[in-house]
């Protein structure tokens, strides 16, 4: 995991202060120091290449026209990972409509009603499988502290909430996930 | 344990692609040097409240700019309508959609756009919203006014929408099909077993799943009723899965279409008024001594260039992040270089691309400014999300623009197949595609890449839209399906092509329809002409091939009932000649622009047969290797024991001139698939 030193955090902040005030060399400098980390996100809130390509994508276009209003009220890490995250939350609500409408089309054409495959974005992994299934805040726990290797405290801040909701977001995902788990195992 | 588990959570994610980064950088600093664009993307970590997402709001205001500015009694009306069908879509969803349960965890904060609108809307958020949309959009000074008659037409397609769904009742093309594919898997006896899991995994392409036709008995079901079709997308498919070393996805296949990709030369009819002719075989099958197969071949008046009609063609190119890729933008712009390079002077062009947000980058142009188009086609680039329905508006309406009278006026939509309409909902989709299509605009569909590529929603579009749907992966195929069949897949020369054969029970016992699943009617179908059915393009050809077994052969699956009718006996040439006829074959057809079709009626009989399968014409011999060869990889029963060597024999002895080699290429595949299969 590529963390941050405190000395690459100051120069973050301090060239999005820069980009913020219409640097536009600085700002360019910052995206192409990020996009690896906001691809990194990307791909592991969607497992998936071409989608994190696509949330990326959004989040460097987004990050384009906001950076300008940026507040700083927290630091540009912190706020990087909200707009990644915002946007697999996107990118995972359009492709969850874009799979209902697949299925709406296919009721229509099988009158049976055939099972058509799921769109299953995902290596089979059992174990992502069944973090996809989590409710949204517990899964941003999970992946920000377990897929990050965030504490609880630095999850807090990205999500915008105590600390202790965090841990008890966790707890009741690693509940979840065992009966999840469990179940997928018994179908087997 | 789970703790254990949890760990793999922080495996490295593969490293980003140089070329997608280098286009998400440029997408960047465009939106850094343009902010004023982009401004209806909040940033959404920095609202005001400091919540985590602020989604449903910014996406609703951004929905009120985008369609509904009439005020907040358009969208009160909106409610109704919306709520209705999301509950719809929630009882059509087997699988649960868990929409209780999103809903009671963050119902301050649903995200969804449709959750938001089911959800009991809180007067308050609604009027704020309202208000901030209409501030924003009077921020946007320029932006175009929706006139009145298009606003109306807006807020009456999710009424239409509604009365469909909540009737139960669809009338459309979709919907008939879905009856058709019944009557299908009623019949009594399906030839194929059910399938083994895909072989290959057909990453996430997303397609409709079917059963092969089964045997039918000619006393229970005399009458056989399709729609004539010249999709060829699965034949692409197919060949970039066996070059990929597996062997295709059965599902995928669809025989008729591999049948129909390639062109063949069958009579054609000498003057427009007679727009095709059919060539029908009878010859023995090579996979079975004892049946036969009934080949029907239909070929299209050519138009000569200087009938042309004027072509109005509007570009709808998907450039989202995911075309980011050698085998779709870039080879998507080689591709339409090329048709652009076929067209006439006159014809125009027009191009709108979508992502993120649609935009026109070219007013209809004469294809005499060659330059002007090639070079804003040159100019586009990926970036964003799609945002389809937008583009697909913005598309229809420079056609309407455009408009020829009595020209060819088609919308091509070229996309991977992540076709995000956005806000709109399918039926609302599809309904515009159809009243479009009765203005005269159709809509022909070309998938590019590989990965999600969504073919169903695909061949349903093109379907409704009376077009074509294409599959390019190289640019050989690219140059097949937009230079070599331009005029083909431009300009129809019949519309609503229906078939429908009536088998003589007295000669011919039962009878299997080889493809066109996906194109079955039923049989009361055929003198609608309400009915929409496939349409035939200038010089196209269509083929249609069915296996049948004669009265008293072998070959015969069902035995005669104990206690039905007793059969009449065969004597083939009695009884005011009809006995010795096999079939009799029935065409309609419309020509272009009018609304009464036409009847083509020809019977099959003993002058149709040839004595051996080595003296049918190379072309229906042909045809049928590639049936035989769609029929193996869909695992067929009827080929099982019919060898992929022999299917190749056939292939290899009626190759015959070919001169763009697209049967040798069969060849290759044929040979791959033998390979793999084994």
């Amino acid at each position: 995991m590529e963390l941050s030193t405190d000395i690459d955090e100051l120069a973050d902040q301090a060239l999005a202060e820069q980009a913020s005030d219409g640097d536009r060399a600085a700002f360019a400098m910052l995206v192409e120091r990020h996009y690896d980390f906001i691809h990194r996100v990307a791909w592991k809130w969607c497992r998936d290449r071409s989608a994190a390509e696509d949330i990326a994508q959004n989040v460097c276009l987004r990050l384009g026209a906001a950076i300008r209003s940026w507040r700083k009220e927290c630091a540009f890490s912190t706020w990087l990972y909200r707009l990644t995250i915002n946007a697999a939350h996107d990118h995972a609500r359009s492709a969850a409509r874009e799979a209902r409408r697949s299925k709406a089309w296919s009721v229509h054409s099988m009158a049976l009603g055939q099972a058509v495959d799921e769109a299953k974005p995902g290596n089979g992994d059992e174990l992502w499988g069944a973090v996809r299934r989590l409710p949204v805040k517990q899964r941003d726990a999970v992946l920000l502290v377990y897929g990050e290797e965030l504490t609880h405290a630095e999850a807090a801040v990205v999500m915008d909430c105590a600390e202790s909701t965090v841990s008890y977001h966790l707890h009741t995902a690693r509940k979840r996930l065992k009966s999840l788990l469990r179940e997928s195992g018994d179908e087997q | 344990m789970i703790e254990n588990d949890l760990k793999r959570l922080a495996q490295r994610a593969p490293r980003p692609l140089e070329d997608a980064k280098r286009q998400a950088l440029a997408a960047a600093m465009r939106a850094y040097d343009h902010p004023m664009q982009e401004k209806r993307h909040p940033p959404q970590g920095l609202s005001a409240d400091g919540r985590l997402t602020r989604i449903a709001t910014s996406i609703w205001s951004g929905l009120m700019k985008q369609r509904f500015m009439a005020g907040s009694a358009l969208a009160t009306l909106m409610i109704l309508p919306a709520a209705a069908y999301m509950t719809w879509q929630i009882a059509q969803d087997q699988y649960g959609w868990q929409a209780g349960q999103s809903v009671s965890q963050e119902a301050g904060e649903t995200a969804d756009p449709e959750e938001a609108m089911q959800t009991p809307l809180q007067p308050v958020l609604e009027e704020r919203d309202m208000k901030r949309a209409e501030m924003e959009q009077a921020d946007l000074a320029p932006a175009p006014q929706p006139s009145a008659p298009s606003v109306a037409q807006r807020v009456q397609k999710p009424a239409v929408a509604l009365q469909q769904q909540t009737t139960g009742h669809s009338v459309t093309g979709l919907a008939r099909q879905g009856v058709a594919g019944q009557v299908n898997q009623q019949s009594f006896r399906d030839a194929d077993k059910s399938y083994a899991p895909p072989l290959a995994e057909a990453e996430r392409n997303r397609v409709q799943s079917f059963d092969s036709n089964g045997v039918k008995s000619v006393t229970d079901e005399p009458v056989s009723t399709f729609s004539a079709d010249v999709d060829t997308a699965s034949y692409a498919m197919m060949r970039q899965a066996l070059k990929q070393g597996t062997l295709p996805d059965p599902n995928t296949v669809r025989v008729e279409e591999l049948v129909n990709y390639f062109p063949y030369d069958y009579p054609g009819p000498d003057a427009a008024e007679t727009p095709f002719q059919a060539t029908v075989t009878v010859t023995p099958t090579p996979w079975n001594e004892h049946t036969k197969l009934l080949h029907v071949g239909l070929k299209g008046y050519d138009l000569s260039p200087t009938e042309r009609p004027r072509a109005n063609l509007v570009f709808l190119i998907d450039v989202s992040g995911s075309m980011n890729a050698d085998n779709k933008l870039p080879l998507l712009k080689s591709a339409f270089r090329l048709l652009v390079n076929k067209l006439d002077p006159d014809d125009t062009v027009s191009i709108v691309t979508y992502a993120g947000e649609a935009g026109t980058v070219l007013e209809p142009t004469r294809a005499a400014d060659k330059q002007q188009i090639l070079d804003a086609m040159e100019q586009l680039r990926p970036g964003g999300s799609t945002a389809g329905a937008v583009g697909l508006e913005q598309a229809y309406r420079l056609a309407q623009k455009g408009f020829v009278e009595g020209g060819v006026n088609r919308v091509m939509l070229a996309t991977d197949g992540d076709f995000n309409v956005g806000p709109s909902d399918d039926e609302a989709l599809k309904s515009m595609i159809e009243t479009k299509r009765e203005s005269g605009v159709f809509l022909s569909v070309f998938g590019f890449g590989q990965g999600n590529y969504n073919d169903q929603l695909m061949q349903t579009i093109a379907q409704n839209g009376n077009g074509v749907a294409a599959y390019i992966d190289t640019l050989s195929e690219a140059e097949k399906t937009l230079v070599q069949e331009a005029s083909a897949s431009l300009f129809p020369i019949a519309s609503d092509v229906k078939l429908q054969v009536e088998f003589n029970p007295a000669m011919i016992a039962e009878y299997r329809q080889i493809g066109f699943e996906t194109r079955a009617l039923t049989r009361e179908d055929f003198n609608n002409d309400r009915v929409d059915a496939g349409e035939i393009g200038s010089g196209h050809t269509v083929t249609a091939i069915y296996e049948i077994t004669p009265v008293g052969s072998p070959a015969v699956l069902n035995n005669d009932l104990r206690y039905g009718e007793p059969k009449p006996a065969a004597e083939p040439g009695t009884e005011s000649g009809l006995g010795g006829e096999y079939a009799f074959l029935k065409i309609r057809a419309k020509t272009p622009g009018e609304a009464q079709s036409k009847l083509t009626e020809i019977p099959v009989t003993a002058e149709n047969e040839v004595s051996s399968f080595g003296a049918a014409s190379e072309d229906v011999r042909f045809s049928i290797a590639v049936a035989a060869f769609g029929q193996k990889l869909r695992k067929t029963d009827s080929v099982a024991r019919y060898g992929y060597d022999a299917i190749e024999k056939i292939a290899s002895d009626a190759r015959g001139a070919d001169p763009y080699g697209y049967r040798s290429e069969f060849l290759q595949l044929v040979r791959l698939a033998n390979n793999l299969a084994q």
